[in-house]
């Protein structure tokens, strides 16, 4: 094995593509859906999944309960905080939103429109993490209280931390979106994380509607 | 390639071949008595066992048939000595060979699944009038096997496995829970097993078809114990039953009193009222309950359980408070370890539980 | 191919350890995952001879319950999550870039951070022995005996902890396998020109993806339960105990698949390679493991058929439906062997013993599947006898072929064929000899899990033969470590090709470059490496 007979050792030189090896291969294998892209669906696909079998367990014990939910000591009810959680969903999806807007421009090469989109989307993400923390702190019931505490705070609190793993990634891409490392051409990465957010989004609105409206 | 590699290269397939012989010799040399079940002593037993004929002869042609082709092709089609080195026909498949064998194990299947489905309908069949009716317990680490109709109660012991007497050819009606942990209800020789389940009742039929002892054991890992969690079901005539039932609610001990067939356990000590069971269990410098109430004048069976490896823990309890005049001290024991207790019948009253090793764990009986 | 000369390298490749430590090549870390996870085999050996002498006689003799209870627990937990499945993510992660004609992965730093996962979750699930005890509640883990109520101690925690990060590992594993098929392959690699082992890891890893997360969500379940006063799994406190095996059962069903579907792979290369003949029936495998992987979802209740809460009728009917294409893909092995001119090479070897062995894992199976008659094995010895079949005489004989098929590519060098037949042989009938006997002790009444029997029970002498057998698979292990010793040591050098084979990995030099090729046959077939050995072959017939 000499150095010389690999031709194709090289490592390209901007950060882009950093996971990526898909500039190894054929021309061909460029065609369509792009590596990250494809790997990021792949990995919102197994989250789904992850979230399904929470949700399984909570419909699980909610149906064997007999009440729901439980009466008792603790007051379980959370109409009281939908107006709250109600406004946390709008930021969330207006975060969505705004981080949709970051990809099309930089789609069109617009590097500041990126970055103006991207720092919104963070600033509603932090606020939408901030509301929730608070929401909690007003809330009558531990997550020891039962299936109902269990199950409220195991899906709403993995959802928290799946919101914060997200705003980690546009953060990331905010700081190399200002280092101006995408470009129309090379945005692998804006695509990827913008899934991402739109899922934790998805989830939220399926949190939402089952925890706080239907009760 | 060395002499020795040379010969081990011819004689390898034929020692392959001789290995797998003295396995299918072993699985059918000996005859029916090989890879079958225990005779069933029950008649659900008998319909399983019928099915486990069915299901084993036809695997045993399975086996048999690919065994018998894998072998075949293998020392048929070897590679010769004398190989002139071409290549055999190149093959890619055939279409219709692939349907063949895909058609042929769905029927198979497809007969096997009615079969079963029929045998299922037999097994799992709940009567609305069984002529005897069973709450099986199951509990760390013994069993608890209630009569509601006759009103008895059989306890395990560690030292002294409990044991179920059910008259024969009579359906009985068995209630199956748990009170901890998942267990295993399983007696081979029935050919049966069915989950005790904390939160849920199972409920199941036997019918037993011959009178004898037959041994039984909790299946389901349930922990420390979880080997030493056995029971007898004691087959009788009805008449024996009569008798058996009348004795044990005459007399309130756990196990029947009177002759008893060899090997099953021997009667419980008796007292003036049948002890009642209480569970105490010590873990984390702690008890799980703080609060424990029984009976007056009853004797109390306490099962402690120390959960805390290494740790020494006790029962004794105390008029009023943990301060109080001692009336019962339980031996020290240290974990992991279970014991049980059996407490003297105490008047109306609360007493303080504490442990001697540690007075900070402490509880309230009260009996009353 | 790519024209277009980049930079050439200019640094050596950086010298040993630190280059082992910090490699992205899939192949140094395909190596990585088999060395490691061969490590974890004989850890778990280790446990499981532990377990298998103190069943010797009735008795404890040698240990408490206590300790039992540890070593049956992590002997399963360490050779399933530690051994066999990382083993055969090993295979796939050094085989499939190089069959596709990639130059890696499609994510090499998601791969390095994959295996490097896994000793690290290795050692924190065996630091329980350590600190007062590790998990020992089975591999099942069933609540609520796992709740800190009815089983304290951090060595429970620690095995949640170790195990989601083998789930991690794999999941991101997953991905990275399914991206580099989807998107890696080289020109003229279709779909339908995959070896078939990689479309075994690719239905393997799409249950991994889809499998693992559930898993890793009872886990987190469970950890509430017992850390933070959840009530997830205690009836107790509202909770529901059958929760915990569906959740379980969900993935864990999905995962004999994995540990099974790549061994398969692994043997439907083999085979072909020395019977000098084309797999029989492509097309037949493909479907066949697809299905296998489709039905593998929808079968995990039958490991639940006792409790009764388990629409029984279906399950059966799905369990047994999955003899269908197994049994389909036993034909095709054989009508691959059938006219050929077979060479007993030690990896033919362990494939026929594959394929007699797993056989007869799967027709114990069928048995399970009758549900009447699970009522009267389930939980006994003879469940014992049928997962050592299919994950003894199934994933480990199609290993150790593996092993001594890409051993020349890895590293150059072929191992020792002599050692590796004498090997064979005493591991086939040290197999047959701890697991035949099984079958008999479960249908006797033994359950499994027990850490002893009254010696009236009449299990003793079986236990015994058992006990024996174990040691001698433990002997066998003696031949092949000594084996890999001496081959690399002073191993016979072979060139690119030495078991003229049919699949790209064997057109690169033995062992590959980085980045793999520096030429590609052109891929008419699923035999690349054939068909410019003899000419192209003639056109697919029957398909």
């Amino acid at each position: 094995m000499t150095a010389g007979a690999n031709a194709l050792t090289a490592v390209p030189e901007t950060g882009e593509d950093i996971l990526d090896v898909s500039f190894l291969a054929d021309e061909h294998a460029r065609s369509g859906i792009s590596n990250p892209v494809l790997g990021m669906i792949l990995f919102i696909a197994s989250e789904v999944m992850f979230f399904a079998g929470l949700f399984a367990a909570y419909f699980n014990i909610r149906s064997a309960a007999p009440v729901w939910p439980p009466t008792g000591n603790i007051e379980f009810d959370l109409h009281p905080h939908l107006a709250i959680a109600g406004f946390l969903t709008i930021m969330l999806v207006t975060s969505s939103v705004t981080c949709q807007l970051g990809l099309w421009a930089i789609r069109r090469g617009d590097r500041t429109g990126l970055v103006r989109a991207f720092t919104i989307t963070i600033v509603l993400g932090v606020l939408f993490l901030a509301g929730q923390l608070y929401d909690y702190s007003t809330l009558g019931f531990g997550i020891n209280d039962g299936p109902f505490g269990s199950t409220f705070y195991t899906l709403t609190g993995f959802h928290g931390a799946h919101v914060f793993a997200g705003l980690l990634m546009l953060g990331v891409i905010l700081y190399r979106g200002t280092a101006g490392q995408f470009s129309a051409r090379h945005h692998d990465a804006v695509e990827a994380a913008s899934l991402y957010w739109h899922f934790v989004d998805v989830v939220w609105i399926c949190l939402f509607s089952l925890l706080y409206i239907l009760g | 390639m060395t002499k020795f590699a040379q010969g081990m290269r011819r004689g390898l397939p034929v020692m392959a071949l001789a290995a797998v012989a003295v396995v299918l010799v072993a699985a059918c040399g000996t005859g029916v008595t090989v890879l079958q079940p225990p005779p069933a002593a029950s008649t659900q037993g008998k319909a399983t066992e019928t099915l486990y004929q069915v299901v084993f002869i036809i695997g045993a042609v399975v086996f048999f048939l690919v065994e018998g082709l894998i072998l075949f092709a293998s020392v048929r089609y070897r590679r010769r000595k004398d190989d002139d080195g071409t290549l055999p026909p190149q093959i890619h498949g055939s279409n219709v060979l692939e349907v063949i064998w895909t058609i042929i194990p769905i029927a198979i299947v497809a007969g096997l699944f009615i079969f079963s489905w029929q045998t299922l309908n037999t097994v799992d069949a709940v009567s609305p009038s069984p002529q005897l009716k069973v709450e099986i317990t199951g509990f760390q680490w013994e069993w608890q096997f209630t009569y509601p109709d006759q009103g008895i109660t059989i306890v395990g012991l560690p030292d002294k496995h409990p044991e179920l007497v059910v008259p024969v050819d009579q359906t009985i009606q068995v209630s199956l829970q748990s009170r901890d942990v998942i267990h295993g209800f399983y007696v081979p020789a029935f050919l049966f097993k069915r989950d005790a389940i904390p939160g849920k009742t199972n409920v199941f039929d036997f019918t037993p078809s011959e009178i004898g002892t037959f041994s039984g054991q909790c299946t389901q890992f349930c922990g420390l114990k979880h080997w030493d969690m056995r029971f007898d079901v004691r087959v009788v005539s009805a008449a024996d039953f009569a008798a058996w039932a009348a004795q044990a609610k005459a007399t309130p001990t756990p196990a029947p009193p009177s002759p008893s067939p060899a090997g099953s356990a021997g009667p419980a000590p008796s007292g003036a009222a049948q002890p009642v069971p209480l569970g105490l269990t010590a873990q984390n410098i702690a008890y799980d309950k703080t609060d424990l109430s029984a009976p007056v004048n009853t004797p109390i069976q306490l099962t402690f359980v120390n959960n805390d490896p290494g740790i020494p823990h006790n029962v004794s309890i105390h008029k009023d408070t943990p301060a109080g005049e001692a009336v019962f001290t339980g031996d020290i024991v240290t974990g992991v370890t279970t014991k049980v207790y059996d407490i003297p019948a105490l008047p109306a009253g609360t007493y303080a539980f504490v442990c001697s090793v540690h007075p900070s764990m402490v509880g309230t009986l009260t009996v009353r | 191919m790519a024209t277009t000369v980049l930079t050439p390298t200019t640094t050596r490749a950086r010298s040993g350890l630190y280059d082992w430590l910090t490699t992205t090549d899939h192949k140094k870390i395909g190596i990585l995952y088999l060395t490691s996870s061969f490590i974890f085999f004989l850890i778990g050996g280790i446990l499981a001879l532990l377990v298998r002498t103190e069943l010797a006689q009735p008795g404890l003799q040698f240990m408490g319950e206590a300790s039992y209870n540890q070593f049956f627990t992590m002997h399963a937990s360490v050779m399933l999550f530690l051994f066999v499945i990382p083993m055969l993510a090993g295979f796939g992660n050094y085989v499939v870039p190089l069959m596709i004609g990639a130059p890696d992965m499609a994510f090499p730093r998601i791969n390095a951070l994959s295996f490097w996962l896994l000793p690290l979750a290795g050692t924190i699930m065996m630091l329980g022995f350590f600190l007062g005890g590790s998990a020992a509640e089975g591999w099942t883990s069933y609540s609520p005996l796992a709740n800190a109520k009815y089983s304290p101690g951090v060595g429970t925690d620690l095995w949640i902890v170790g195990l989601i990060l083998i789930g991690t590992s794999s999941i991101l594993g997953g991905i990275n396998f399914l991206v580099t098929i989807f998107k890696m392959r080289a020109p003229g690699m279709t779909m339908f020109r995959l070896p078939i082992l990689v479309w075994t890891i690719l239905v393997t890893s799409v249950l991994v993806v889809l499998g693992t997360p559930v898993l890793t969500s009872a886990l987190i379940m469970l950890f509430i339960d017992r850390n933070y006063g959840g009530s997830f799994f205690d009836p107790a406190n509202g909770g529901n105990a059958l929760l915990w095996q569906n959740v379980f059962w969900f993935y864990s069903h999905p995962a004999v698949y994995i540990m099974i579907l790549p061994g398969m792979g692994i043997v439907s290369e083999i085979i072909p390679v020395f019977s000098r003949k084309p797999l029989f029936g492509y097309k037949a495998f493909v479907f066949a493991t697809c299905a296998i992987g489709a039905l593998g979802f929808s079968v995990w209740a039958h490991h639940m058929f006792t409790t009764g809460s388990v629409y029984l009728p279906f399950f059966s009917f799905m369990t047994f439906l999955i003899a269908v294409p197994t049994g389909v893909k036993f034909f095709n092995w054989i009508a691959t062997m059938w006219k050929g001119k077979i060479e007993f090479s030690a990896a033919m070897l362990f494939a026929i013993g594959f394929l007699t062995m797993f056989l007869i894992g799967g027709i114990n199976g069928a048995f399970s599947a009758s549900v009447p008659v699970d009522f009267a094995i389930n939980s006994t010895y003879w469940i014992v006898a049928h997962i050592h079949y299919v994950l003894f005489g199934g994933s480990v004989f199609a290993i150790f072929g593996g092993l001594f098929y890409w051993f020349p590519k890895m590293f150059g060098v072929k191992l020792n064929e002599t050692l590796g037949k004498i090997q064979f042989v005493i591991m086939f009938v040290g197999f047959n000899l701890t697991f035949f006997p099984m079958h008999e002790l479960g249908l006797m009444g033994m359950p499994r899990r027990i850490a002893d029997y009254s010696p009236a029970a009449g299990w003793t002498d079986l236990n015994l033969v058992a006990t024996i057998g174990s040691f001698i698979v433990a002997i066998s292990v003696l031949p092949f470590l000594w084996n890999v010793f001496v081959s690399l040591r002073s191993g016979e050098r072979v060139g690119d090709d030495p078991w003229e084979a049919n699949t790209l990995e064997w057109a690169t030099t033995s062992p590959p470059p980085p980045y793999n090729f520096d030429r590609l046959p052109e891929i008419h077939s699923e035999r690349p490496v054939f068909d410019e050995r003899h000419g192209r072959s003639l056109p697919a017939s029957g398909h």
